[in-house]
């Protein structure tokens, strides 16, 4: 299994959300963070906006259907369709073993 | 070292702490984080078929009126571990926070590659808080 977790614009968070359900991906965790990325933040004249609010959204997924999934965060959380700075990131990391509490069983590749 | 991911339900997160520090896993990150799983239930609907009685005699329907899928309030637990205690500490997570309902949870395990004690500079295994019990 794989975990994505998404960091997005939080206008575009319910967007996300929606072209995950979708999909077919439903089970989602979400975050509210703050952060920066290399544009080190946000300057308006004298302003300086060093953490700007972001949503993060965590999903697992099964190992094939990883590229499907980032591509239709990537689709659903761009602005405008080249996107633009402050669109966000996605890391995709593994995880070796998921438990399902309710059941208390380990779940498979399938799940 | 791998680093143990919880998503709980928000009531759980008292009885969890204790059994974690009972069982010696003092430390933890905890987060407040909103989630929805696979089953996703209009809830108006649900309570009216509550009401109604129909929820009893059909509960294969739970499946079929998903809506958009709410969001619901969890908490987030994320607790860093050294290989061999991943397993006492998973089933701990599970006996306490299991009723057996749609709604529990997951647990994730990741492997993680380093951990850095910020206080004294060590790395490694050192640097995991480990309680003897």
């Amino acid at each position: 299994m794989m975990m994505i977790k998404a960091i997005v614009r939080p206008e575009k968070a319910n967007n996300v959300m929606k072209a995950l359900f979708d999909a077919g991906y439903p089970a989602v965790t979400k975050i509210d963070v703050a952060g920066r990325g290399k544009q080190r933040g946000l300057k308006l004249g004298e302003v300086v906006y060093d953490e700007l609010p972001k949503v993060l959204l965590i999903v697992v997924v099964p190992d094939n259907d990883k590229n499907y999934v980032v591509k239709s965060v990537i689709d659903s959380a761009k602005s405008g369709s080249k996107g633009s700075f402050g669109d966000g990131k996605i890391f995709v990391s593994e995880v070796e073993e998921v438990y399902t509490i309710s059941s208390g069983i380990k779940e498979e590749e399938a799940a | 070292m791998k680093e143990v991911i919880a998503v709980i339900r928000v009531n759980r997160i008292n009885q969890t702490k204790k059994a974690l520090l009972d069982a010696g896993f003092p430390s933890f990150t905890g987060l407040k984080a909103m989630g929805r799983g696979r089953k996703s239930v209009d809830f108006q609907v649900m309570e009216a078929m509550e009401q109604s009685g129909s929820l009893s005699e059909t509960p294969d329907i739970l499946t079929t009126i998903g809506q958009g899928g709410r969001l619901i309030p969890k908490r987030y637990l994320s607790i860093a571990v050294p290989d061999e205690r991943v397993k006492k500490l998973v089933d701990i997570l599970i006996k306490t926070n299991r009723t057996k309902e749609a709604g529990d949870g997951k647990i994730f395990v990741l492997p993680l590659n380093n951990v850095h004690r910020v206080r004294t500079g060590e790395s490694g295994e050192t640097a995991l808080d480990e309680m003897a019990v």
